[in-house]
Parts: structure tokens; sequence; C-alpha cells
């Protein structure tokens, strides 16, 4: 199960497994983001690489107007597999 | 123990549900496990995506010893050897960098032993982990 909603603080929060099944869902809400946002990973339990195809195109579009996305409260699962891919050099990434 | 999962990324959550039983029941340490579940999906998806005219079901197996080890196979599908290196710039720019390929990638860093085998439209991966018990 993959959840992505706003919070009222209005940062982006993502709770579950973002896997290939669940990429339609949160690539439609991340076309929806047309300025810097902050994704509150404190609830993602796992992601793999459609999860990070859909960060990745958020970010090259949102950089076209100087807009960029932050995630925060990253487990260290996941901040691994962003270190692997390099996704540490090219998004402001926060552990938990 | 040997599941066969249909073809689709509509399987993956029983796919997920059915090796982490097996994971929790041998009491494999949690990195281990995401390492596990992350080549597992990316495998999967893979044969999905790239066998689209092949309709056969995909056989899973996941066994726990000393390592994990996780084996999935296809039939009546074409050649596609996943230990052929992948080499993707993870120092590339934003502007440089196109969504695509980090699954191979991520599969080859992720897991302690990766084999493929291919006969007469049989696929087969092969992979083990330490499972830090």
């Amino acid at each position: 199960m993959f959840d992505i909603q706003y919070d009222a603080d209005g940062k982006v929060v993502c709770t579950g497994r973002l896997d290939a099944a669940q990429c339609a869902k949160g690539q439609a809400f991340m076309d929806e983001i047309a300025e810097s946002s902050t994704l509150d990973f404190a609830q993602l339990e796992y992601i793999s690489s459609a999860g990070l195809g859909i960060l990745l195109k958020t970010q090259k579009r949102l950089a076209e107007s100087g807009a960029a996305l932050k995630i925060i409260n990253v487990n260290n699962h996941i901040y691994d597999v962003f270190h692997y891919s390099g996704f540490h050099a090219i998004f402001d990434i926060k552990a938990k | 123990m040997k599941r066969a999962f249909a073809r689709s990324n509509d399987s993956l959550t029983a796919l997920y549900e059915f090796a982490e039983d097996i994971l929790e029941a041998g009491d494999v340490v949690d990195a281990a496990r995401f390492a596990v579940h992350l080549a597992l999906e990316e495998l999967f998806v893979n044969m999905v995506k790239y066998n689209p005219d092949t309709k056969g079901d995909i056989d899973v197996e996941v066994t726990v010893e000393d390592k994990v080890t996780v084996t999935l196979t296809e039939y009546g599908a074409a050649e596609f050897d996943v230990t052929v290196p992948k080499n993707v710039d993870t120092n590339a720019s934003l502007e440089e960098r196109t969504p695509g390929g980090l699954g191979v990638y991520l599969i080859q860093n992720l897991t302690d032993s990766l084999d493929y085998q291919y006969s007469d439209g049989r696929s087969r991966v092969i992979f083990t982990k330490e499972s830090g018990i």
C-alpha cells in the first residue's frame, strides 16, 4: 500500500511502499507540484527504481523554473538506495 | 518455497508478502530483507516489461539457509542477461540524468551474487544475499 498527500504544513507525506505498481498514483500527484516542496518520508518504508524515476522526473521539471524537492526523514535503507543512485548529489536529503 | 505469479505489476504486493513471510520466518535482518525485496521487484518488473508477448506465469523461489537465495524463472522469454555490467553515471548532474536504467544497476550492487541462465526460451535469474543471522 502506498499513499501520498499534503499535511497541514504543506509537506508532501509519503506512506508505505512505493513500488512499480504504485507509480501511476505517485506520478499523478507529483505532476501537480509546481513549486519547491518538502517530501516527508518518515512513513515511507520502501522505494524501488520506479519510484526513483518519479523523483528524478519531478526534480528535473521543477529545476526548469528554479524550484526543487527536499526529502526529509529518510530511513536508512532508502538512504542507502539514494546513495547508490547518486541522488544525494541532486536532491537535498535528510536522514531520519 | 516456490510460487507462480501472474506476469503483471499487479502481482507485486503478493510477491512482497510471499517473500516477506519467508524472510521473517528465517530471521533475516532488516537491511538484507530490504535488499532482497528490491532486487526481487526489479527482476520481476524487468521480466514483465521486456517480454510483453509472453503470457506464462513467473516462478519465484525463495529459500533461507546460511544466506537468502532467490530464483526467478520464466518460459518463452527473450534472452536478457542481467549480469552484464550496467554502467550508470551516478555522478551525473541533474541536467544529464535521465529516468530509467537504475533497476539493473541496483540489482548488481545490492546482491552478493547474481547468476543468469538461458536455454530454449527458459530464462532464469538466481541471486543471493547474506541473511545477517
